[in-house]
């Protein structure tokens, strides 16, 4: 009976298989006839060279080129005015498209799995569109513009994007400052403290962990609510997921070290060193263990979401945290104005914290940081490479393009005044962070190359976030007093980092997030991540650091981070 | 009708029934009445959390942003479109397939019936699957909504068990009379199956009405064919930091964390099918008198 | 009800009995076309899980590696943990929605009044639209030390400190249940109100008559009247334990709770797909699909033996 059931079963699918194997041989075939097209368009767009004065001729008629980006982000709609000012002067027009519900890797893989690409592309994961042959090698194009070449970076920059093939494939479209740098915002990680907490004490020179947390103890023991009554949080700590840096990298920072992310590098000995198990990191976490006991740590540090977090924040009772600017700041300087808690001193201030008194810090990098990991690139699939790349070019080195996406139009989005310097009026900078207003006018291509630092003028900065004036208007009076206090005029200057350039492989961390499982230190790295997210909090929470502490070492060195910190080593050996 | 009998059993019972429902509806209607009151809530606000009841700020701001998205109107067109025309066909499919399986003479009930069982719990995978449906010209068009998802095991496996409950002497009266398989499967068959019909009808529709992966994976670059949700699905991921990465945050930095947009967003997408839902209720909650034609 | 087993002896494939099922036979034959392509098919998906698939190389030249993606899963030890967080909260959740919708679905039906009856009904499905970040971030909130939940047991006088919830791991698989039950009893119990409606309600007239109080009516009546459909619904759903979802434990998880809280899908995403490791989630899914399949068999010949509705 079973038997009968089976074999009448395989009959059906039997049948049904083999008319389907016909089907799919016809629907292969035209499969590849598809991808052969492409190649040779690719390889026919790639051979034009003449086409440059072509295109600049065919500004009339618009090409909509379009362009997918695996990352989570906002759609212009088709109509957008500014997009549409842009598409009149170069002749082209981009249709943005972000990611939505995949990840990255997924998003890639049905790209090259299914061989059909967008014009433009940023990804992830660019060493699997090199590998399936979707981009266009853009050596040639680069050599066409000069100028580009020159400025956007230097030769040593170029070559990081070289690879193995001796081709350049993508361009990093973030962190190049176009003259003087115009950074008014500490934009990365620091220890971060409450303006009001500073006034309190007269505002004393703070540069230890220590002196950080006697600061804090001794505001909360005077007071110990705020004036609506409301409890005063001393610390918190974020740990959600992929923000818990918020928790895991201060070591590196209070050792004197630059955000090289996922390793110390020791310039003397060019060795790499592990942070997760040096002196100050054991002390940085022996204090907050301490702390945690004393009652001043959040208890809810560890099991918070992102969104109490910031609501935490919003309040204004959490007194300081370790945090980075982009992570909190936006959000929660909007509430603290709107409630106007900024007038009560509840804005955050950055303190360039280290282990001892008097060592160097270098929470903040003045240098730009070039992430040679990804970046935009032109696929084989391009309807016209050599006008796309020129719009590439014109996006970013045309100041008045540059203006449009950045500051909008003048008149509507911004003002001049008498010396040439642009402002805006409150109703600007509303409409201009307001959702619909941005969809409808706003347009930044915003992973299209683009400058920080000053204007081509001379005078005014390349993005309004930038600009002096814009960035006085948004202070309050206890922020300004503060700054005038410690007498410097911006929150980097509230840090006080040693002012170098970046070292050659500088950030390490561009290294290790392409990092995958196929290695063994790709795989240390990824059970480290697990490995420290698990026990940082345990240790921290500890009754007894020290036997806390052993615990987590034991199931630290599991993770075998000798054979990650090797491989970086090897890398970082290319350099010497 | 019956007369109730209130013994004292009775009465427990039903304090008891009072009781639970009290709970039950206290407790599953406090989230939606929240996102009501957030999605009326001023943006920057909310972020401090502590929104209960009723907005603490009110602002139609958020309906604002949400039915100001470009495609909204193609994408509500697409997402009716593909609602009426996946629920007909696929309810008409699955039913059809439901009762061959439910007829106790037919020779390969069992193989089919394991032959759809087994669909539910092996997948492909998304690459195998995009590439089938590429190579079958069913990506970047309308189709993809309709022919891939149309037959289910699950549903047809409710439908079955339906009929199957169904008494037997039906059909067998009916043949005496001559009736072939697909008349009895419409006169007779179809008619006593209106509440499960209703079920699988309200599923799928649903299942239509919500789905956006679909138009994303196969969709993507074909405007005319977005969906509603898809749309909202667009919004609300590039206003949420949720899964983004620290370079992203980095530099789209401008974006906030609506909560308020995703609020209403999510009343936008339940208000259809609030209003459809009465239509459906009437088939599974008052009732049928189907008891003349009981064994 | 009862099933006739006499039928049985017909099922014999003869010319005769071809010819008369012509018309369900031809209504197979297409159905399974369908079946084939659009779900058989795929499964050719499943050689990724022997390559080491690239993307660029397609299935047919991705190099092959044996059950090396296997061996990876089963050598490390996280993976096991995985599996039996997986299950055990696949099993927790199957077990507590099935018993809440009935409850829902059978108390629902003792209310006579017909508006209160259709007003709690349709409150009760509305949560099934919310989404799992609006639901675990109200569960969050309710959860928390100043939540409602540590407040009410602060006053009860149960506890004398708050709890914080998320913290310990044996709280997070019945929170977990817990979230599953409060977004879906509505909604699953639709599929129950639908199967009461089934009943003939000469029954319950009949056992009125005979003096069977409440209770007994749905012991005697009701419970029976839907038990196929349970059966069906729980014959499904214990193949998918293995799918105990992604975004509630991604969403409620933290780093303390971590050893519990992983489920099957989140391990794949972390290590294969987030890593550009395609087989290795089709290795996990290929092993997720022999556990279902061999569950529902086993549950399926059980469910015959007991000579209850079954699958197949």
């Amino acid at each position: 009976m079973k038997f009968k059931k089976l074999t009448s079963l395989m009959l059906v699918t039997a049948v049904t298989a083999s008319m389907l194997a016909g089907c799919g041989g016809g629907s292969n075939e035209v499969s590849s006839t598809n991808s052969t097209g492409d190649n040779s368009s690719a390889s026919a767009g790639g051979g034009k060279t003449d086409a440059v004065e072509s295109s600049g001729n065919e500004n009339q008629e618009i090409t909509e080129f379009s362009y997918f980006i695996t990352m989570p982000g906002k759609e212009i709609n088709d109509d957008n005015e500014i997009a549409q000012i842009i598409a009149e002067k170069t002749g082209v027009k981009v249709k943005e498209t972000w990611l939505t519900g995949q990840t990255a890797a997924e998003a890639t893989g049905t790209l090259v799995a299914g061989g059909e690409y967008p014009d433009f592309i940023d990804s992830d994961d660019m060493s699997v569109l090199v590998d399936a042959g979707a981009l266009l090698p853009l050596d040639e194009y680069i050599d066409q513009y000069p100028e580009f070449k020159e400025t956007w970076f230097t030769e040593a920059e170029w070559d990081k994007f070289r690879q193995p093939d001796g081709h350049i494939y993508w361009i990093n479209p973030f962190g190049n400052t176009y003259g003087e740098s115009k950074a008014t915002t500490h934009n990365d990680e620091a220890f971060w403290i409450q303006v009001k907490v500073l006034e309190w004490a007269g505002y004393p020179d703070i540069q230890t962990l220590d002196e950080y947390f006697d600061l804090l103890e001794s505001y909360i023991e005077a007071n110990p609510t705020m004036e609506d009554g409301t409890e005063n949080i001393a610390y918190t700590i974020l740990c959600e997921d992929w923000r818990y840096f918020c928790l895991e990298n201060a070591g590196q920072f209070l050792a004197g070290y630059p955000n090289d992310g996922s390793v110390i590098v020791n310039k003397e000995t060019m060795t790499i060193e592990d942070y997760n198990t040096s002196e100050d990191t054991i002390k940085y976490l022996r204090k907050l263990n301490e702390e945690y006991h004393k009652g001043y740590v959040d208890p809810e540090s560890f099991t918070q979401t992102y969104d109490e977090y910031i609501a935490k924040l919003s309040t204004g009772r959490v007194l300081g945290m370790v945090d980075q600017w982009w992570n909190f700041a936006y959000t929660v300087n909007d509430v603290f104005k709107q409630q106007g808690l900024d007038l009560k001193g509840c804005n955050y201030v950055p303190l360039g914290l280290t282990t001892e008194r008097g060592m160097e810090n270098r929470w903040h990098t003045y240098d730009d940081t070039v992430n040679q990991a990804s970046g935009i690139a032109i696929s084989v699939d391009c309807k016209d490479p050599d006008k796309a790349f020129k719009f590439l070019v014109d996006i970013c080195m045309d100041q008045e393009l540059h203006d449009l996406r950045f500051w909008g139009i003048e008149g509507v989005d911004y003002l001049v005044d008498d010396e040439g310097l642009f402002y805006r009026t409150d109703e600007m900078r509303k409409n201009w962070a307001d959702t619909a207003y941005q969809a409808a006018h706003r347009c930044q291509y915003s992973y299209f190359p683009q400058w920080g630092g000053t204007h081509t003028d001379g005078k005014n900065a390349m993005k309004p976030e930038e600009q002096p004036s814009e960035f006085m208007s948004d202070m309050a009076e206890p922020l300004v007093k503060c700054f005038e206090a410690y007498g410097v005029t911006t929150y980097p200057g509230m840090i006080d980092s040693v002012v170098e350039t970046n070292a050659e492989w500088f950030p390490m961390y561009s290294f290790s997030n392409n990092f995958t499982t196929e290695t063994p230190g790709g795989t240390a790295w990824a059970l480290m991540g697990e490995c420290k997210h698990e026990w940082l909090p345990k240790v921290v929470m500890a009754d007894d650091f020290d036997k806390g502490w052993q615990d987590y070492m034991t199931a630290y060195s599991a993770c075998k981070p000798e054979d990650f910190l090797s491989e970086m080593q090897a890398i970082l050996d290319t350099f010497k | 009708m019956k007369k109730v009998k209130h013994s004292i059993e009775d009465k427990v019972i039903s304090a008891l029934i009072g009781i639970f429902m009290v709970v039950f509806v206290v407790v599953t209607l406090y989230p939606v009445i929240n996102t009501v009151a957030i999605s009326f809530n001023e943006g920057i606000d909310a972020v401090r959390g502590g929104i209960y009841l009723w907005p603490r700020k009110f602002s139609l701001k958020n309906y604002d942003t949400v039915l100001a998205m470009q495609n909204l109107l193609t994408g509500a067109k697409i997402s009716v479109a593909r609602t009426v025309l996946g629920t007909v066909s696929s309810l008409l499919v699955n039913a059809l397939l439901a009762y061959v399986v439910s007829r106790k003479r037919f020779l390969f009930k069992s193989q089919l019936s394991l032959f759809w069982v087994i669909t539910m719990y092996v997948n492909g995978g998304m690459i195998p699957t995009f590439l089938l449906y590429r190579n079958l010209h069913l990506t970047n068009s309308f189709w993809v909504y309709i022919i891939p998802g149309m037959i289910g095991a699950w549903n047809m496996l409710v439908l079955r068990t339906y009929m199957n409950g169904l008494p037997d002497s039906l059909e067998e009266s009916a043949q005496l009379d001559g009736a072939g398989y697909m008349t009895i499967f419409v006169k007779i068959i179809s008619p006593l199956c209106k509440p499960v019909y209703a079920t699988v009808a309200l599923f799928v529709a649903v299942g239509q009405w919500n789905s956006w992966f679909d138009a994303m994976l196969y969709n993507r670059m074909k405007t005319e064919y977005t969906t509603l949700q898809y749309e909202l699905m667009k919004l609300l991921s590039s206003v949420m930091q949720q899964s983004g990465s620290a370079d992203s945050a980095k530099f789209n930095s401008a974006a906030v964390t609506p909560v308020t947009i995703r609020a209403a967003a999510t009343v936008v997408t339940m208000a259809p099918i609030i209003c459809l839902y009465p239509f459906l209720q009437r088939y599974f909650v008052a009732g049928l008198t189907i008891g003349g034609v009981k064994e | 009800m009862a099933r006739t087993n006499a039928l049985k002896k017909d099922r014999k494939i003869t010319w005769k009995e071809i010819k008369r099922q012509k018309t369900l036979l031809i209504i197979s034959f297409f159905v399974v076309i369908y079946g084939v392509i659009f779900y058989y098919w795929p499964l050719t998906g499943w050689l990724m899980a022997f390559q080491n698939y690239k993307p660029k190389d397609g299935l047919l030249h991705s190099k092959f590696v044996g059950l090396e993606k296997f061996q990876f899963l089963f050598s490390d030890a996280t993976f096991l943990k995985v599996i039996r967080n997986t299950f055990c909260m696949g099993a927790l959740n199957l077990l507590t929605t099935t018993v809440m919708a009935i409850l829902f679905a059978i108390l629902l039906n003792e209310i006579r009044h017909t508006l209160l009856k259709k007003t709690i009904q349709t409150v009760s499905y509305l949560p099934h639209f919310l989404s799992w970040i609006i639901v675990t971030g109200i569960l969050h909130d309710a959860l928390s030390s100043t939540g409602i939940i540590n407040d009410l047991l602060l006053k009860a006088g149960i506890i004398d400190q708050a709890i914080n919830f998320f913290a310990y791991p044996k709280y997070f698989w019945p929170i977990v249940a817990f979230a599953n039950c409060w977004k879906e009893t509505g909604w699953n119990a639709i599929i129950y109100l639908a199967a009461i409606t089934s009943i003939d309600p000469c029954l319950y007239e009949a056992a009125s008559i005979d003096g069977a109080g409440r209770l007994a009516r749905i012991r005697y009546i009701t419970l029976p009247g839907i038990k196929p459909t349970v059966m069906i619904l729980l014959l499904m759903n214990v193949g998918n334990v293995l799918n105990a979802g992604f975004e509630v434990q991604y969403l409620l998880g933290n780093g303390l709770v971590q050893s519990v809280s992983q489920t099957i899908d989140i391990y794949v995403l972390k290590w294969g797909i987030s890593q550009n490791d395609f087989s290795l989630g089709t290795a996990a899914g290929i092993f997720k699909s022999v556990v279902s399949i061999a569950l529902i068999v086993v549950c399926n010949a059980w469910a015959k033996r007991a000579g209850e509705e079954r699958l197949f």
